[in-house]
């Protein structure tokens, strides 16, 4: 049997070992409070992050349109936050026992996703993406697209190691490598791409902007400058959104903010997510 | 849902749109007694229009060998498994569609297809539907069978791909009735991918969007058949629009196959999407199997079929198939010449009812010479 006074000591020990910032951490927040601090981390591993109060978001499965997800999966998501003022960026961590970061038939991909109503209003819009004339800007993150930010290459073998292909139309001796021409040519067998829809392929942020007005209208606007990170971790996904502050929470302000998690395994996908309601959103000085 | 008017299965239906029936309707007849499944037409449209990348394992067209073939893999057998109890009543439908049985949660019944039930494009090739004993030898009807079936978009009037999108990013053209998938708009949830019961939808990895069939529609738009249609070795298709059962017209050539004659069916009409592309069942396979393809029709299709050879109409517009690139919009026997006419009534193209017959004797008397086929 294990002595008491030797386990005591161990106990001491790991926590000694934990340093300064187990013993700073700070009392889990029932909002989501934006510590305010001089330069935003990229890294979801930065150590400004210990300093910001946890909010432990519950989440609910989208159970109100169709396609419904019918089984519930993640169960919460815990958010941190940081403001320099002028931009916010958000931690969310959430349990997942597998990385789904490869797109293919019946292979959905993990994802998250933040919420802020586009205005400051007394009744804020239905927190299920808005509703006409009450806007939500969403920030929008995917395991795939964070793959290809970390150096996935754009062939079908970077998908499927084995694959054999004979040839590409867009790959004639008579269009030069990299050429202009040649990349007019591809584009025509990609025409989402064409399209400007960048859905998959390389791209230069994991994220992007989108704005809703309820259910079915999510689209996608001019990038405003948002980015992102995201790893996967023995614990699951830690990810790093980074878009603007809301203009018009000024000091002693404050709005409203959702989340939604989509775990790939689980053919979660659209509408079939797991989210929050509204949850309160402000800025507060680091103590 | 809105009740909408699905005449395939003499019946109204639940569907998640009100009945919108776009002004005009393609639509094509496949002659599967001719297919002979040489791919000519699966080769067309994927030189086409499916060369990119992410797009090497799509098949827009493909022709599986029944009972056995399928692409992807079961696409048929697992529906009609989910879909229980698929009882017609005479001519109307007294089952389910894969509307009214969507679970709870979902928009239609469906199921989607895994990677590797797409690895196996040809599966079942050339595979009859018994034992062959020895000691077996021709005899009609055959002792057993397999028929080649070629399958593209059906560019169904109630779409359960459309259906099923959450972010409207399908839709059905007014003008043709062709159905498409927005590009810009589609964020590849393969909502459609899962709903379409014939496995028409494909996603696409490498641009993160779903893609299907097009029906060719840049030259349908200029009066052109599609390339499966216009590459087809065995000429057993024949594109054109279609009218609704009530104003049906008999100088349309797909009206007359379907709605008169009705010598030509839907694949599987009672998942209830009321498809576009009309198939003459193939006459040696057994009424039965026929039937739960094509619905309850079938017999008397192939005995219309059978009976082509004392039907001069039905013979001789057999005979427009494949004979010219452009659509068809009307035709006309006259004697044993079939013509064929665009909307405006000019002459497309004129075929004679019987081939003429030359016989070559093998002695030619004039040049005093004997002729063989041997070189």
């Amino acid at each position: 049997m294990r002595s008491p006074l030797r386990a005591s000591a161990a106990i001491a020990a790991v926590i000694l070992a934990m340093g300064p910032a187990c013993r700073r951490a700070p009392a889990p927040s029932p909002d989501v409070v934006a510590l305010r601090v001089t330069a935003l981390p990229d890294s979801p591993a930065d150590a400004a992050w210990g300093e910001a109060p946890e909010h432990l978001a519950k989440l609910i499965p989208q159970d109100l349109v169709e396609p419904r997800l019918m089984t519930p999966s993640t169960g919460e998501v815990r958010v941190r936050a940081l403001t320099d003022g002028a931009r916010v960026a958000f931690r969310l961590e959430w349990a997942d026992a597998s990385r789904n970061d490869r797109p293919g038939p019946s292979q959905m991909v993990d994802a998250c996703a933040v919420q802020i109503p586009q205005k400051l209003e007394t009744e804020p819009p239905a927190p299920q993406m808005g509703e006409a004339g009450k806007l939500v800007d969403v920030t929008y993150w995917r395991a795939d697209w964070q793959a290809s930010v970390d150096g996935r290459g754009d062939t079908i073998r970077d998908l499927y190691p084995n694959a054999a292909i004979d040839h590409y139309p867009f790959d004639a001796q008579s269009l030069e490598k990299g050429s202009p021409e040649q990349a007019e040519m591809a584009k025509r067998y990609a025409p989402a791409r064409a399209l400007g829809n960048a859905r998959s392929g390389p791209r230069a942020t994991p994220v992007e902007d989108l704005v809703a007005s309820g259910p079915s209208t999510l689209t996608r606007v001019e990038p405003q400058g948002s980015r992102g990170k995201g790893v996967f971790g023995q614990a699951g996904w830690s990810v790093v959104i980074v878009r603007a502050w809301p203009k018009e929470v000024v000091e002693g302000r404050r709005t409203n903010i959702a989340f939604a998690v989509w775990q790939g395994d689980r053919n979660e996908v659209g509408a079939r997510k797991m989210r929050t309601g509204w949850i309160p959103l402000l800025a507060r000085a680091a103590q | 849902m809105a009740r909408v008017y699905n005449w395939q299965l003499g019946r109204e239906m639940s569907y998640w749109y009100p009945e919108s029936r776009p002004k005009r309707q393609f639509a094509a007849v496949f002659d599967t007694n001719k297919c002979i499944a040489c791919q000519t037409c699966t080769l067309a449209c994927k030189t086409t229009w499916t060369s990119g990348k992410g797009q090497e394992y799509m098949l827009w067209n493909n022709v599986e060998s029944k009972p056995y073939g399928s692409y992807p893999l079961a696409y048929d057998v697992k529906l009609l498994d989910m879909l229980e109890g698929q009882r017609w009543e005479g001519s109307t439908y007294a089952g389910q569609t894969i509307f009214e049985s969507a679970p709870a949660g979902e928009r239609v019944l469906g199921w989607r297809p895994e990677e590797q039930d797409y690895s196996y494009p040809n599966v079942g090739e050339d595979d009859c539907a018994g034992q062959v004993d020895h000691g077996a030898v021709i005899q009609i009807p055959h002792m057993s069978w397999f028929f080649y079936l070629a399958r593209i978009c059906n560019h169904c009037t109630y779409p359960a791909c459309l259906s099923s999108c959450p972010r409207g990013s399908i839709y059905k053209r007014q003008e043709d009735g062709i159905v498409l998938v927005d590009q810009n708009r589609c964020r590849g949830y393969q909502e459609c991918v899962r709903a379409c019961p014939y496995k028409k939808v494909f996603f696409n990895p490498m641009t993160g969007t779903s893609e299907k069939c097009i029906a060719c529609y840049p030259k349908i738009e200029q009066g052109i058949q599609p390339q499966c249609f216009v590459n087809c070795i065995g000429k057993i298709r024949m594109a054109g629009f279609i009218s609704a059962p009530d104003q049906a017209r008999a100088d349309n050539p797909i009206d007359y196959l379907v709605h008169i004659k009705k010598v030509a069916l839907p694949l599987f009409p009672q998942y209830g999407l009321e498809p576009n592309v009309y198939y003459v069942p193939p006459v040696h396979a057994p009424v039965a199997f026929n039937e739960q393809l094509f619905g309850p029709g079938a017999g008397a299709a192939m005995k219309a079929y059978q009976n082509a050879p004392n039907d001069m109409d039905l013979a001789g517009l057999l005979c427009l198939f494949g004979s010219t690139e452009a659509m068809v919009a009307k035709w006309r026997r006259q004697g044993e010449q079939i013509y064929g006419f665009d909307e405006k009534g000019g002459e497309l193209i004129r075929v004679p009812l019987r081939e003429p017959v030359h016989i070559r004797p093998g002695f030619d008397q004039r040049l005093q010479i004997i002729r063989t086929n041997c070189p």
